[in-house]
């Protein structure tokens, strides 16, 4: 296995050295806001010339930028709710149970994962404009939930194949009715699963654009949609401070998830 | 026991079957379990006993006939509503929850007030010995000890039936033996009814009323310990449990309604057969080893043969004699001091009383 390619060292370095050079090339664009964000709040330069946190100072004190990251944390905070809220059971009745159309509905359910975000942004539009949706704030949520919900119902999907079913069967031969099992028996089993579709969830509401974009305005705009919308008018630098932040939350979020899984594993 | 009115039964089963597409797990079974009874189903793998016993618990639904559990028609009562306890043999212990917790659930779910939650799992901690434990989480336990742990939470909630599917088959031989006795302790001690599935037939002899001897998808034979290891009445049965001398022949009946029967290697009188038989028909002689002997004088039945072995077991030792017609026979004797030692190679005489013998009908060719 180990010389599968009949590698020597030569070969080896060679290869980790490229890998390496294909990360640093996708990495570096992200990674280079981070010292220019803490340049000159006048201009965007690369190297900065001194170190100052004015940037952030004005990302924190522009109710305009500020406003809308409050607006992406609630969208988020909410999506994510509602959609572990119909993701877990919706999951747990599909692994579960024996109806007869179980392939078609967990078809159905995870049909937004397979149509192109951009095709759901428009189609959401149409029917959002009907709706009177455009614009508001349950509208993005509302896309935002289907959006998420299918990437929950995977991860507690593989929490639940990991789960034991004799502990659902001995407690039903106790006399616990199938909601005490799902509560008392199977949540239990599924916390780390759950977490790790709620982070992925919430991270992925943070910062979807596409969608967003189709169906938020100024009531409503969400972080990532003024961030690209004022790259396209006024080119800000304090579009560094906000990617810093986005990085290191996310990154922060990323190492959750890790944390996490390594649990679900370590359980199993 | 005298328990033969219907009332007396902690469960019927009428014309049972459960079959998965060809396979017929469970044959058209019935089956009568007494209140306070311990059954065993012994039987080989795929016999069909955990077929029968997940039947009785409602996690599978019949594909035909009826289950009545306690006097009320249980057919397709949900698995929680039949009041059953169950043990499994990987112990099936909520892993998130202490031990304490975890014997507090079915109370809980009964919604038994607090205090005497807490006082029922004190007395269940009490009664297998683990009242130190009770904060720890079950992967902190050894194996006994969990298996001790989902007895007691079977136990504290007082069900009127408690099923085992090979509680001990995760234990190794001595732990087994220990928890053996605890369990028959315990059945002793509450007169709960029990339905113990094992493979193991020393355990089935050990801890049973009764033994409910299953083979293919069915009962092959039912009884107690004793009649099933002195009166088995098919071959399979004489196989399964103890060990066994096997000749077959065809039957001869004399004109005074004796019965003999003819083999490769004589004829041997033989008592009047469980079936009922004629003359000509195949059939196969039982006897116990331990109902040989070897012989010098010959004065009662007795095979001619070579001893290829013998091998010590502590109080009993075993000869394995070699027939004239390449059969083995195996002699069972009591290891005393004294004991005449022939040695390998030996010419030696197999004798037993015809009594001992049990006249069996041939194994059904299959
Ligand atoms: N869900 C199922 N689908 C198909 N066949 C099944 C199913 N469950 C059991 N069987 C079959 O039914 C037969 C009896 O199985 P069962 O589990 O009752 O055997 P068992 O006596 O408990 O065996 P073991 O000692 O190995 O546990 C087997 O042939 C098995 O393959
Ligand atoms: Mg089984």
């Amino acid at each position: 296995m180990s010389d599968l390619f009949g590698t020597s060292r030569l070969a080896r370095g060679v290869v980790s050295t490229a890998a390496w050079t294909c990360y640093l090339f996708l990495l570096l664009p992200s990674l280079i806001v981070i010292p220019i964000s803490f340049g000159n709040p006048g201009q965007i330069e690369f190297p900065p010339r001194q170190f100052t946190l004015q940037l952030y100072r004005q990302f924190f004190t522009d109710p305009a930028w500020w406003g809308s990251t409050v607006q992406s944390l609630v969208v988020a905070c909410v999506t994510t709710l509602v959609a572990l809220i119909l993701a877990v059971p919706a999951a747990y009745a599909l692994a579960r149970s024996r109806l007869p159309g179980r392939a078609g509905l967990r078809g159905l359910f995870m049909m937004p994962m397979l149509v192109p975000v951009i095709v759901l942004g428009l189609g959401l539009y149409l029917q959002f404009s009907s709706w009177g949706l455009l614009d508001t704030t349950a509208g993005v949520v509302l896309a935002h939930i289907m959006l998420t919900t299918p990437y929950i119902m995977v991860s507690v999907m593989s929490g639940l194949h990991h789960s034991d079913v004799a502990l659902e069967t001995v407690a039903s031969i106790m006399g616990a009715s199938r909601v005490t099992i799902f509560f008392r028996v199977v949540l239990p089993q599924l916390k780390a699963s759950i977490a790790v579709g709620a982070l992925f969830a919430f991270l992925m509401s943070l910062d979807e654009v596409v969608v967003a974009y189709f169906l938020t305005g100024q009531n409503s705009m969400t972080l990532p949609v003024k961030m690209y919308s004022s790259i396209r008018w006024e080119l800000t630098p304090v579009l560094a401070a906000v990617s810093t932040l986005l990085t290191v939350l996310s990154l922060l979020i990323a190492l959750g998830i890790i944390r996490m899984q390594g649990k679900t594993e370590a359980s199993a | 026991m005298t328990m033969t009115t219907a009332a007396a039964a902690m469960i019927e089963l009428e014309g049972v079957a459960k079959s998965y597409g060809d396979v017929h797990a469970l044959r058209r079974t019935d089956l009568s379990i007494a209140k306070g009874e311990f059954v065993t189903l012994l039987g080989p793998s795929g016999s069909g006993k955990s077929t029968l016993l997940n039947l009785i618990a409602g996690m599978i639904t019949p594909s035909a006939g009826r289950i009545v559990i306690d006097g009320r028609d249980a057919t397709t009562l949900p698995t929680n509503q039949r009041g059953l306890g169950m043990v499994f043999q990987n112990y099936a212990l909520m892993p998130h929850m202490t031990v304490f917790e975890n014997i507090a659930f079915p109370l809980q779910v009964r919604r038994l007030p607090k205090a005497e939650i807490r006082r029922k799992v004190a007395e269940a901690l009490d009664l297998i010995q683990l009242g130190h434990v009770a904060d720890r989480r079950p992967r902190e336990l050894s194996g006994g000890q969990q298996q001790r742990v989902s007895l007691a939470r079977c136990i504290v909630y007082n069900p009127a039936l408690i099923l085992m599917d090979e509680p001990l088959g995760a234990l190794d031989k001595k732990l087994r033996e220990q928890m053996q006795l605890e369990i028959k302790r315990l059945h002793a001690e509450l007169g709960i009814t029990m339905l113990y599935v094992t493979h193991d037939q020393d355990e089935a002899l050990t801890m049973s009323d009764r033994i409910v001897l299953m083979n293919g998808g069915r009962i092959e034979q039912q009884g107690t310990p004793d009649a099933l290891y002195f009166k088995p009445e098919t071959v399979f049965s004489a196989e399964f449990i103890g060990s066994s001398n096997l000749i077959p022949g065809t039957v001869q009946i004399a004109a005074d309604g004796t019965c003999r029967l003819k083999t490769a290697l004589g004829t041997f009188p033989a008592p009047a057969p469980a079936a009922p038989m004629k003359a000509g028909d195949r059939a196969v002689l039982l006897i116990r080893p331990e109902n040989m002997a070897i012989e010098v004088s010959g004065a009662t039945t007795s095979v001619p043969g070579r001893l290829e072995d013998s091998i010590l077991l502590g109080g009993v030792v075993r000869h394995f004699l070699r027939c004239a017609d390449g059969s083995t026979l195996i002699v069972q004797e009591l290891n005393q001091p004294g004991r005449s030692v022939a040695h390998r190679g030996d010419l030696i005489q197999a004798g037993w009383q015809p009594g001992h013998a049990r006249l069996l009908p041939p194994q059904p060719a299959n």
